[in-house]
């Protein structure tokens, strides 16, 4: 879960946005921390980098818990 | 006569076609440069433009000072751009559309795109080719459009045009939240959407159901077969159709699905070479840098004929290296330029990361000449000198980069 707040917070980082202190399973990603398609984008790219799974790759995750889920199982 | 004309509500703005006819005709400047982060602002100064038969050409509201430079020449920056007019006085819609027809010999509006090598392209177009889609009739007075593009591209161009000419009213989407986007459809009965894929993929899941969609657009990019199958749960009573348009020539082909069937009134002046796809000069925009070999243009699109009789195709890819990153396309050339003059930066390559979301996501690797380098100092460099769809999203430091045989740096990925 760290390493995600990690992976969010550099992304928000790149655009100028505000960091987040704390992630749940339910943070919806678009709601919560204001990302765009472009933010998604690039958050799928840095999750891939580090655990090697497309996160979008069946279609749009929405929450921190599904990002998690995707891992999880890749595992 | 109190029809709205625009609702923005990023901008916190709503304008009916009366405001926007009174504040075309109180203007007392003209610009030929138009540059603006307000969409009414890029609106009024097209209009005004048309009614004068002047030429506007439009710059993209993040383009850095690095950028119109270049594009412009230094001058530009300090050149005399803008002059006092009289005031136009009372204008009615009804108008509009003759004193488009009597100033189309005059008038121009030029927009830039990227260029396959080196700088952008600047193109030009006049009414008929920039409006060679738009139709102007009495069962389209009552559409509402989603507007979901920028206002200074071809396609948002299309959009603003096919609209303002049937006096419709637009309704900005591009920029807009998720949960907004569904409110704003449904509260305005948005009744046509154009965008690109990757804005569509944006509203995925399928959980929400707009019914008052009845013409959706797809371009830009190729729309992939899932996602085309969920927005019809989205898009319950709404025809899906893709168009292909260029900077260059404008719109110039529709299609349901995935294919494209040619158009008899376009015999002649599309042909197909090695499988890429060829446009005449008369179907193209004024440009001093369109290389045209004998009167045709070669567009870099590599397409797969389905018919010879009549034509249909669906498209394949990009023969170029250009990046298409949500519709955006990118020449990794120019931003490796420009990454090339940060300190600290010996080598770097450009190029386009395959992504289930926006198609292309634009990657870098760089060679260090200073280990004090950071990806959060590529970023604030490159922050003020390129626009944001250009800035690579994921930086990754090498101790070489990976080339060709002749020495060319690999382009796909």
């Amino acid at each position: 879960m760290n390493k995600i707040r990690e992976i969010l917070n550099t992304v928000l980082e790149n655009r100028g946005k505000p960091q987040i202190n704390s992630i749940s399973d339910s943070s919806d990603l678009r709601n919560d921390f204001g990302l765009d398609s472009l933010d998604l984008a690039e958050l799928t790219v840095r999750i891939e980098a580090e655990y090697d799974v497309d996160i979008f790759q069946d279609g749009i995750v929405t929450t921190v818990g599904e990002i998690l889920e995707k891992i999880n199982n890749k595992k | 006569m109190n029809k709205l004309f625009y609702k923005d509500t990023i901008a916190g703005l709503e304008v009916s076609y009366e405001q926007l006819l009174t504040d075309v005709t109180n203007e007392t400047t003209y610009s030929l440069f138009c540059k603006s982060d307000s969409y009414y602002t890029v609106f009024k100064q097209i209009i005004l433009s048309i009614l004068i038969g002047q030429e506007i050409i439009l710059l993209d509201a993040d383009f850095s000072n690095d950028e119109i430079g270049k594009l412009l020449g230094e001058d530009f920056l300090k050149a005399e751009v803008t002059r006092t007019i009289e005031p136009l006085g009372k204008i009615k819609f009804s108008d509009i559309h003759e004193r488009i027809q009597a100033n189309k010999d005059s008038w121009r509006i030029t927009l830039f795109t990227s260029g396959t090598t080196g700088l952008p392209k600047k193109i030009s177009h006049t009414i008929d080719s920039i409006s060679r889609f738009v139709k102007r009739e009495d069962n389209r007075k009552d559409n509402i459009w989603g507007f979901a593009y920028n206002p200074t591209h071809m396609a948002g161009l299309q959009v603003f045009f096919q609209a303002f000419i049937n006096q419709n009213a637009i309704i900005r989407l591009f920029g807009v939240d998720r949960t907004t986007i569904f409110d704003l459809i449904n509260k305005y009965r948005i009744t046509n959407l154009s965008a690109t894929p990757t804005f569509y993929r944006f509203l995925l899941p399928a959980d929400h159901v707009c019914d008052s969609v009845l013409n959706l657009t797809s371009g830009g990019e190729r729309f992939d077969e899932n996602t085309l199958h969920l927005m019809q749960q989205i898009f319950v009573n709404s025809k899906i159709r893709n168009v292909y348009a260029s900077t260059e020539a404008g719109t110039l082909f529709a299609s349901k699905g995935d294919v494209f069937t040619l158009k008899p009134e376009m015999f002649g002046v599309v042909k197909i070479i090695d499988n890429e796809l060829y446009l005449h000069r008369s179907l193209m925009g004024e440009s001093e840098s369109l290389n045209l070999i004998d009167d045709w243009y070669a567009t870099g699109d590599l397409i797969a004929v389905q018919t010879e009789v009549p034509l249909t195709f669906t498209f394949i890819s990009r023969k170029t290296g250009m990046i298409n990153t949500g519709g955006y396309k990118v020449n990794p050339t120019e931003v490796e330029d420009v990454i090339r003059t940060c300190n600290g930066v010996k080598d770097v390559y450009v190029y386009g990361k395959k992504n289930s979301l926006i198609g292309n996501i634009v990657c870098c690797e760089i060679v260090r000449s200073d280990d004090c380098l950071t990806e959060k100092k590529v970023r604030e460099f490159l922050q003020f000198k390129l626009q944001e769809y250009k800035i690579p999203r994921m930086v990754t430091f090498v101790e070489s980069l990976a080339t060709t045989r002749t020495g060319k740096i690999l382009r796909s990925q």
